[in-house]
């Protein structure tokens, strides 16, 4: 035992130093400050090279080249400067991590949510025509986590037709497109239909990202899809009663 | 009869410079092993501080380190942080996480006594006072010297660790719970021992003394 405890403690003082702020913070190494003099006082990470995380090493992440990252951070930039400090805060999102082909289990994925370490992990090169939209849909994946106990799924699963189901997880269908419906039918997005807190965020990342006259005539010719607005605008008022879609 | 021979300017040029050698090594030797040899030691009491009852003096091996304490910033953390001095609870407690020109870390009580170390477990020690709010205070700007309150990862989770940082670290900012700034002694927190492959040192230096100045 005390051998055992001898070996542990020789590893533990051979480890090499890792002395970097970031990586003490948010425990993702490789990453060096984009922005962090924001109005929302939110602070932009790049990769400059691959990391991998998880107790697993099962998220993997690459650098990008400077020129993607100028385009990609105007962008996200843009659009999470529509959230306040204030509101930030209270879903406790601090930290972007920007890098590229992102993927979790070998499975790529445009988002990481991570609640407890205030960071938000960015594939840049994720999917061109629905980058802007997935921010929001990610940002909404801190918010649920950080407030599980507002949003409840089973009485979202209600305001769907009885006989409609979600599959057992976002990653066991191949129902993933983002496109958005013509005619929505309760959903916006095929990728709505995997899970209910998949369907909660593609709602939500519409809220933000279409105008509200788009909104109020899907409010008006959709009642699954009104009712499902509804609720998400009330669960966030809950959380912020000062936010606006 | 055993012939005298007289040495050549040569051997004696050469003797005066081994005997020079030889001293030079001698008190190179000492000056090197005495890390607070060229330290200067701030004595409190020939100080005038505007605010006295907020300085704190933090005697560490290479001399005093006098930190003026924030109240106003953050009311709660420096109220436990005068709790434990006035406490004598930072006595002999280990400097155990140190980053070279970047970061101290002290005040684990339970883990961190001199004597009684458990380098298994430092770091993750209490004071057995319970946690303290965290008190985020993003007009608090991290500037060299700057003293904070350390947690675990998550907020609210404040007890009697503390860090001192040696550079500007802006992304503190609103990440952790300010108590004060080091007005003089950071080349005393400089010579404070450090590991070049480790955070976390075998064999630390300890806090002499913490006291208030009033």
């Amino acid at each position: 035992m005390n051998l055992i405890r001898a070996i542990l403690l020789l590893i533990f003082f051979i480890t090499p130093l890792k002395a970097n702020t970031i990586y003490n913070l948010i425990k993702i190494p490789n990453l060096e400050i984009y922005e962090i003099n924001t109005k929302n006082k939110l602070k932009y990470f790049y990769a400059v090279r691959p990391f991998r995380l998880g107790t697993q090493k099962n998220i993997v992440c690459s650098n990008s080249n400077k020129k993607d990252l100028e385009i990609k951070y105007k962008i996200i930039r843009e659009n999470l400067d529509k959230y306040s400090y204030k509101y930030l805060k209270k879903i406790n999102l601090k930290y972007i991590v920007m890098c590229e082909n992102l993927s979790i289990s070998e499975l790529y994925t445009a988002g990481i949510p991570d609640n407890i370490m205030k960071t938000l992990i960015l594939d840049i090169k994720f999917n061109e025509d629905y980058f802007e939209r997935v921010i929001h849909h990610e940002v909404f994946h801190i918010i649920h986590l950080q407030h599980k106990e507002i949003f409840d799924e089973e009485e979202w699963i209600k305001f769907n037709n009885s006989k409609f189901n979600y599959a057992e997880c976002s990653t066991c269908t191949k129902k993933i497109s983002l496109k958005k419906y013509k005619e929505t039918k309760g959903f916006f997005t095929e990728y709505s239909r995997s899970t209910a807190s998949e369907d909660m965020a593609e709602v939500y990342s519409h809220m933000i990202f279409l105008k509200k006259k788009e909104i109020d005539k899907i409010r008006k010719s959709d009642p699954i899809l009104s009712n499902k607005i509804s609720y998400i605008e009330n669960k966030i008022k809950e959380i912020d009663n000062s936010f606006t879609f | 009869m055993i012939k005298k021979i007289k040495a050549s300017t040569s051997e004696k040029f050469i003797f005066v410079f081994l005997i020079l050698l030889g001293i030079t090594t001698l008190s190179a030797y000492f000056v090197v092993k005495n890390k607070c040899l060229f330290v200067k030691n701030f004595d409190p009491k020939i100080t005038d501080f505007k605010k006295p009852n907020n300085i704190a003096i933090l005697n560490a091996p290479c001399g005093n380190v006098i930190i003026e304490l924030y109240p106003k910033v953050s009311p709660n953390a420096v109220k436990r942080f005068i709790t434990l001095i006035r406490s004598n609870a930072y006595e002999n407690i280990a400097f155990h996480r140190v980053i070279e020109n970047k970061l101290i870390q002290a005040g684990d009580l339970e883990f961190g006594k001199k004597g009684n170390l458990d380098y298994g477990k430092i770091g993750t020690g209490k004071s057995g006072l319970g946690t303290i709010k965290s008190e985020i205070n993003n007009n608090f700007n991290y500037t060299k010297g700057s003293v904070g309150l350390a947690r675990t990862f998550k907020n609210d989770t404040e007890d009697s660790q503390f860090f001192i940082i040696l550079q500007d670290e802006p992304l503190f900012d609103g990440e952790y719970t300010p108590v004060g700034k080091v007005l003089y002694g950071l080349e005393v927190l400089k010579k404070i021992k450090h590991e070049r492959r480790s955070e976390y040192i075998l064999r630390p230096d300890f806090i002499n003394s913490f006291k208030m100045l009033n």
